[in-house]
């Protein structure tokens, strides 16, 4: 791989989205743009954003990695995070966008009027996301890694660091226009290889032929439910994945805001049809890089498989072709990084000022502080303690990573949104006994993985996915408790109930900002 | 974000009057009576594939032409199936909730002014 060649790429990305953002600052100036301001925007384009923001490094790099170790079963990443999306919009996204809530601890809030169980929400909006951004820091130093050599840390912290000033100067709040950017970046820079690959192998003189991973001895890695990678007990595991998957998508702090930047619940509908045919058209590509990894690249098997889609270029073209469709992949990469980090960054921090360090910032200095400070401090600190974590912790896959996020969300935020969406008898002890305990056993199941994962068996695969057992748990938690507590259901809940239920045209008070 | 809230003075009655409303009880039921089996169906069909490539293996392998086997096509449906599942949904909003919300919509905001 040419490191001139892809450092100028990553710097294109780099310089792009810091000029999209800045160019964007100067449009929109309010707090409230970061929402409004996209209203004007098409779902088509709106769609490009919610693709853009949503395809991580664990979509554009670690997906491929980790079909080509795992084999087939692993392409249920792809449709899993589709189908997450269908969720959201079948389930949650309508009642959501009525409550006037725009975050999870808001709804939780508005709903349960519990300032408890807010700040559980808050801690694992933190939680979910540092989880998230770890594989993002991860998948950067990764590549810098491969481009120039340099050590991983210097990767993610260049990521880190434009991450912060982005938003930090506030460029995130014309968020609309570059997620919008890089959602083609990325699809464009995983399919031309392809084509490019497909278009000039028959004029090519190669000794290895393009299939020959899916052929012969040596292709059971490509049949479903095989022990390919060491993984036990592959149908719990995918069984888990697909619910972590499904229900763990309406649970991502980055992805439910982003409803509300369609005008109605109609528009949001047309958009969340787009995304997927977006995210569709995406993930027929990782795949396809797992199977040509491989037939060129297999020795990444054992080293380090999330690489594969960046070094496949160069395993098949010599020189110049090789190294341009890597600068191409290199970037597309980056803009993976950026885009997700930035969307999670600007969670992240929102919840971190507002309930944690706002009052604390208030007392300290006696009101003597501006609130933009403390918005900046606390983006400051949500991408600094992933970045530590990072440092501190071993390698786990990519997409592994993300899956823990995913199932920690469904243990915790799905039984909150789907059971205080369409459950009356639903009471505060109830909401705050399902987030601890469905939070605790599936943090517990991450940490295990990251200090020392079981070696195999069971413990493994219990561990490994844990959301077949910890979403149902925090179910069970939620329903039980609340029976036992029916006299601490939130009195307002009638009120809450019509709010979430009554269409948007409905002018019932949502606490809705006028629009 | 909550500080840009109206500080809201809900009329209680209101709400309880739609929330006992045989018209929001039935938006209620018809959203759910659509939604839960089908959020269950789709399921299903998704878990049902992967038993399938285990359990079917002679079928899932058979190769339609060339090395198009049943499986591959299978999983491209998944993808198939998940915007069909959309689209159906979508439509089935735009005709069954919107109208009947229309119809709260003027009945609230009569009961209001």
């Amino acid at each position: 791989m040419s490191s001139a060649m892809s450092l100028t790429a990553i710097g294109l990305v780099i310089a792009a989205t810091i000029g999209i953002g800045l160019f964007g600052l100067r449009i929109s100036r309010t707090t409230s743009d970061f929402y409004v301001a996209s209203r004007a925007v098409s779902p088509r384009w709106n769609a490009s954003a919610i693709s853009g923001e949503y395809l991580s490094a664990a979509s554009f790099l670690g997906v491929a990695g980790l079909v080509l170790v795992n084999g087939a079963d692993m392409l249920w990443f792809s449709v899993g995070y589709t189908v997450g999306y269908l969720m959201l919009l079948v389930l949650i996204a309508a009642p959501l966008r009525r409550s006037g809530a725009y975050t999870l601890p808001d709804f939780a809030e508005t709903r349960f009027e519990s300032a408890v169980v807010r700040r559980l929400c808050s801690g694992l909006v933190a939680g979910i996301g540092s989880l998230y951004l770890l594989p993002q820091l991860r998948g950067a130093g990764l590549t810098f890694h491969a481009v120039t050599g340099a050590p991983p840390a210097v990767g993610a912290a260049i990521v880190a660091a434009i991450v912060v000033i982005n938003v930090a100067a506030g460029g995130m709040r014309s968020i609309t226009f570059v997620q919008a950017f890089q959602y083609w970046l990325k699809l464009t820079a995983l399919a031309v290889p392809i084509f490019v690959i497909l278009i000039t192998w028959r004029s090519m003189e190669h000794p290895v032929g393009l299939l020959d991973s899916l052929q012969g001895a040596g292709s059971e890695w490509a049949e479903p439910l095989s022990h390919a990678g060491g993984r036990d007990h592959p149908l719990y595991a995918t069984y888990s994945l697909l619910l972590a998957l499904c229900f763990g998508t309406m649970g991502l702090p980055h992805v439910l805001v982003r409803f509300y930047t369609n005008p109605d619940g109609r528009a949001a509908r047309r958009t969340t049809v787009v995304v997927l045919a977006l995210l569709g058209m995406f993930y027929l590509f990782p795949p396809l890089y797992a199977v040509l990894g491989r037939s060129f690249a297999a020795d990444l098997i054992g080293t380090s498989p999330d690489t594969v889609v960046l070094e496949l270029p160069s395993r098949i073209f010599a020189g110049t072709t090789g190294d341009l469709l890597g600068a191409l992949l290199a970037a597309g990469a980056f803009a993976a990084f950026l885009s997700t980090s930035s969307g999670l960054t600007v969670a992240i921090a929102g919840v971190i000022d507002q309930d944690l360090l706002r009052s604390r910032l208030h007392r300290l200095t006696g009101g003597d502080y501006l609130a933009v400070n403390s918005f900046r401090i606390a983006a400051l600190l949500a991408i600094a303690i992933p970045y530590l974590a990072f440092n501190l912790t071993k390698a786990l896959s990519l997409a592994d990573t993300v899956g823990l996020a995913f199932a920690v969300a469904a243990s915790t935020f799905c039984p909150l949104l789907v059971l205080g969406i369409w459950w009356r008898k639903m009471s505060v002890p109830g909401a705050a006994a399902g987030l601890v305990v469905g939070g605790v056993a599936a943090i517990t199941a991450v940490l295990v993985n990251v200090i020392g994962p079981p070696s195999g068996g069971w413990p493994k695969a219990l561990f490994g996915q844990p959301a077949a057992w910890t979403m149902p748990l925090a179910f069970l938690t939620v329903i039980v408790v609340s029976k036992l507590t029916p006299h601490r259901i939130p009195r307002g809940t009638a009120r809450s109930m019509v709010r979430l239920h009554t269409p948007e045209a409905v002018d019932v008070d949502r606490g809705l900002p006028p629009a | 974000m909550s500080d840009t809230r109206r500080a809201g003075d809900p009329e209680l009655t209101t709400y309880r009057d739609v929330q006992l409303s045989p018209d929001f009880s039935e938006l209620r039921r018809r959203f759910r009576r659509f939604v839960f089996p089908m959020t269950g169906l789709f399921l299903v069909w998704y878990f049902v594939y992967v038993l399938l490539a285990d359990y079917a293996h002679g079928f899932m392998s058979h190769r339609v032409g060339g090395n198009i086997t049943v499986a591959l096509l299978f999983g491209l449906g998944q993808f198939v199936s998940t915007f069909a599942i959309t689209m159906i949904y979508v439509r089935w909003a735009d005709k069954e909730i919107d109208p009947p919300a229309e119809r709260m919509r003027t009945l609230i905001e009569g009961e209001d002014q």
